[in-house]
C-alpha cells in the first residue's frame, strides 16, 4: 500500500469510493424498499395519498397499533401456505441440479476427452436448444403431457427443467474440464484406475470450483423459473414464484398484495445465504501452476 | 522376465500414419531412449505401449502376456509425464501413495513404501506440501516417486525433463540414470534431446516420421549413423554433410575435394564428417575456402563455411585466430568420412 508506485491520486480515489457507493445504493434500493415495505400493511405500501407513507407508514400504526407488522407473512406463510409452495420449489430445486450436474459432470467429461469432430455439432445443437425461448417448448409439451396424464406432477416439471438446463451445464462443465489437463486422468489410468475411477479420483476432486460455479447456475435457473412451473405444474404443486405471481394478481382482495411482498422477501433470502456460502468455491483457480510448470 | 516385445507396431489415424511398423526387442533391465524430431511418432509408440493409445496393427507382449487389449491398469507399468501429472489436490505423500491406493495394495505396507520412494527422489522435506508449493524440479521428482513407489514391469518416461531449466536438466538426468540402474526396471525413455539420448540410454532408437531409421548403443549411432538423418540428429553440431559426386575414389563438390574414399561406389553421393575429427591445416587441406564465420565454444573455436547450399564446421583449438572472409584450409582425411547415397540417404558401406 506504501508504495508510492501503485498510489493514486487522492481525488481520484474518492471519485471511485463515491461511484461505488451510489452504485451500490441504486442497485440495492429495490431490495431495501420491498424489504422494508413487507413489515408495514397495504395502506401505506401502496399508498395513493403519499408515497412517503411507507416509510413512515401512519396506516400500519393505525391499524395494528405498532410501526412493523407481520401481517404480511402471516398471511403468506400461515393462511396461504406458502410453505408448501417453498417445499415444492425446494424439491424441484435439489432434483434439477443434482441430475443437471451428474448428466452435466458425465457428458461434459466425455465432449472435452472425446476427440471426434460430433463433439463440436453436439455443443453447437445445444447451444441453440439453450437459446430457445422456454416457452416455445413448453407449449409443445402441454398437449403430450395432458394426454399422458403426467401435468401438473413435480416430476414432470423437473423432467423438464433438466432438460431446458442441460445445454448449459454441459456447455460449462465441458470447458471446465477443458481447463483440466488431459495428462491428469491418464496418470490415473497408468497409476491403476480404470476411466471411471481416473474421472472420480483425479479428475472431480479438481473439478469442484466448477461443479459448483455450474450447480448454482442450475439452481437458480430452476429457482427463478415462472414459464416451465406456472405451465406445467397445478393449483396444489405449484412453486414460490408463481404463486407470489397469483399472490399480486388478486389485488381485488385487500391485502393480499402484502402477501406477495412478503413471500418475495422471504424468497430472496436463501439467495444470498447460497452465495455467501459457497462464494470461496465459485473462485476457481485449485489446478492452477499444479499440473504444468 | 520383464522383457518388452513390439512385434510390427503400427499406428494409424486414417490415412495419417504415426507410427510404421515398429518391431523392436526390448530385453529386461535395458534403458532404452526412443530419440526423434516431434511428431515422429516416439510418444505414439510409448503411448501404446502404456495402453493409452490403441494399436492399429500389430502385437505388444510384455513378459509372456500380449497386452493389446488390456487396460493401462492391467499392463503393470508405471509412467512419468511431461507435464506431470500430479493430483493437484493431494500432498507430495498422497500423491505418492496413490497408485497402492487403487491397486488396492494392503494398507500396512502404505507407510513405508511410500517413505521409501520418498527417500529415492529425496522429497523427504516437502512430504506435506501440494504440488502448487513445490518448484518445477521438485514436481518432476514427486511424479518420479510416484512411478517407482511400486515396482512396475517396465517405467515410461514421456519427456520428463523438457520442462525443468538446463541446470535442473542436468541433475535430474543424472538422478534418473542412476535410479534406473538402482531399481533395475526395463525403462523407455522418449526424448527429442540427442544430448540426453546419449547419456541415458544403453540403446537408442533413432524415429523419424513413424520409422525406425536406426537402432543401436550410442557409440553406434554417433560412430556409425544409418542414413543422413540420423548423421544430421546426432552429435552437437551434428554431422557435415556435403553433397557432391564420387569418381574413382575422388569426391568432389563446391569447394572441397576429398580423395582415397572407396572405388566401388559412384554417382551423386553425399559427404559427412564430424566437425572434431577434421582439423585447421595452413595449407594442403581438402576445403579453402572464405571463412563464414569463427565462434570461441569455450574448450575449442568452431570455424564455418558456406560450401554449397549449406554449412560445414570445423572445431579448432580455442586460441586460433582469424578474420571472417579470410581463406582457411582444413584437412579432411579419407578415413574420417562416410559416404550417403544423395538420393536414397542411405549410408554406402565401406
Amino acid at each position: 500500500m506504501s508504495n508510492p508506485a501503485t498510489k493514486k491520486p487522492m481525488p481520484l480515489v474518492a471519485l471511485s469510493i463515491a461511484f461505488i457507493v451510489i452504485w451500490l445504493m441504486i442497485a440495492a434500493f429495490p431490495f431495501l424498499w420491498t424489504m422494508w415495505g413487507s413489515f408495514k400493511v397495504e395502506g401505506d405500501f401502496f399508498s395513493r395519498a403519499d408515497w412517503m407513507n411507507a416509510i413512515t407508514g401512519p396506516a400500519t400504526q393505525l391499524q395494528t397499533g405498532g410501526r412493523f407488522t407481520l401481517e404480511g407473512y402471516y398471511g403468506a406463510w400461515v393462511e396461504q401456505a406458502f410453505w408448501r409452495n417453498a417445499l415444492n420449489t425446494l424439491i424441484v430445486v435439489v432434483f434439477t441440479v443434482l441430475i443437471s450436474l451428474t448428466l452435466g459432470t458425465l457428458g461434459g467429461y466425455a465432449l472435452a476427452r472425446s476427440g471426434f469432430k460430433y463433439t463440436f455439432w453436439i455443443l453447437m445443437a445445444a447451444l441453440v436448444f439453450r437459446a430457445m425461448p422456454h416457452v416455445t417448448l413448453v407449449s409443445g409439451y402441454l398437449l403430450p403431457f395432458f394426454e399422458l396424464n403426467i401435468w401438473g406432477h413435480l416430476t414432470t416439471t423437473i423432467v423438464v427443467l433438466v432438460a431446458i438446463n442441460q445445454p448449459f451445464t454441459l456447455w460449462m462443465l465441458h470447458s471446465f474440464f477443458l481447463s483440466i489437463p488431459k495428462d491428469l486422468d491418464e496418470a490415473a489410468m497408468v497409476d491403476g484406475c480404470t476411466r471411471f475411477q481416473a474421472f472420480r479420483l483425479a479428475v472431480i476432486p479438481v473439478m469442484w470450483p466448477g461443479v459448483i460455479t455450474t450447480g448454482l447456475f442450475s439452481f437458480l435457473l430452476a429457482y427463478n423459473d415462472f414459464t416451465v412451473t406456472a405451465m406445467l405444474l397445478s393449483e396444489e404443486n405449484t412453486t414460490m414464484v408463481p404463486q407470489i405471481d397469483s399472490f399480486l394478481g388478486s389485488t381485488q382482495e385487500k391485502g393480499k398484495v402484502m402477501y406477495a411482498v412478503a413471500a418475495v422477501v422471504s424468497a430472496i433470502l436463501p439467495l444470498f445465504l447460497l452465495i455467501l456460502f459457497f462464494q470461496r468455491q465459485i473462485v476457481s483457480g485449485l489446478t492452477a501452476g499444479a499440473v504444468k510448470g | 522376465m520383464s522383457r518388452l516385445q513390439l512385434k510390427n507396431v503400427s499406428k494409424r489415424w486414417g490415412s495419417f500414419v504415426g507410427v510404421d511398423n515398429f518391431d523392436l526387442d526390448i530385453a529386461d533391465q535395458e534403458f532404452l531412449v526412443l530419440l526423434g524430431p516431434s511428431g515422429c511418432g516416439k510418444s505414439t509408440t510409448m503411448r501404446m505401449i502404456a495402453g493409452l493409445e490403441s494399436v492399429t496393427e500389430g502385437e505388444i507382449w510384455l513378459g509372456e502376456k500380449m497386452v493389446n487389449k488390456l487396460d493401462p491398469k492391467d499392463r503393470d507399468i508405471s509412467m512419468v509425464f511431461q507435464s506431470y501429472g500430479l493430483y493437484p489436490n493431494l500432498t507430495v505423500y498422497e500423491n505418492i501413495r496413490f497408485p497402492l491406493r487403487v491397486r488396492k495394495v494392503p494398507k500396512e505396507q502404505h507407510r513405508e513404501m511410500v517413505m521409501k520412494a520418498i527417500e529415492m527422489v529425496e522429497l523427504e522435506e516437502f512430504m506435506d506440501r501440494r504440488p502448487a508449493e513445490l518448484s518445477g524440479g521438485q514436481r518432476q521428482r514427486v511424479a518420479l516417486g510416484r512411478a517407482i513407489v511400486r515396482k512396475p514391469t517396465v517405467f515410461l518416461m514421456d519427456e520428463p525433463l523438457s520442462n525443468l531449466d538446463a541446470k535442473l536438466r542436468v541433475s535430474t538426468r543424472a538422478q534418473i540414470k542412476n535410479l534406473q540402474s538402482k531399481l533395475k526396471v526395463t525403462t523407455v525413455y522418449v526424448t527429442h534431446d540427442q544430448i540426453e539420448a546419449m547419456t541415458l540410454a544403453e540403446r537408442v532408437v533413432v524415429m523419424n516420421s513413424g520409422r525406425i531409421q536406426q537402432v543401436g548403443t550410442p557409440t553406434d549411432i554417433y560412430n556409425d549413423p544409418a542414413n543422413t538423418f540420423v548423421a544430421s540428429f546426432i552429435g552437437s553440431p551434428a554431422m557435415n554433410l556435403v553433397e557432391g559426386k564420387l569418381q574413382d575414389g575422388l569426391f568432389k563438390g563446391p569447394g572441397i575435394r576429398v580423395e582415397g574414399l572407396p572405388k566401388h561406389a559412384s554417382g551423386n553421393v553425399t559427404l559427412g564428417f564430424r566437425a572434431e575429427d577434421a582439423e585447421i591445416v595452413p595449407s594442403g587441406g581438402q576445403i579453402a575456402a572464405p571463412m563464414y564465420s569463427i565462434e570461441l565454444l569455450g574448450e575449442a573455436s568452431m570455424i564455418t563455411w558456406r560450401i554449397g547450399a549449406g554449412l560445414v564446421s570445423v572445431k579448432t583449438n580455442k586460441d586460433y585466430r582469424a578474420e571472417i572472409g579470410d581463406v582457411v584450409e582444413a584437412r579432411i582425411p579419407a578415413e574420417i568420412c562416410h559416404l550417403f547415397d544423395t538420393a536414397s540417404g542411405e549410408r554406402i558401406k565401406t
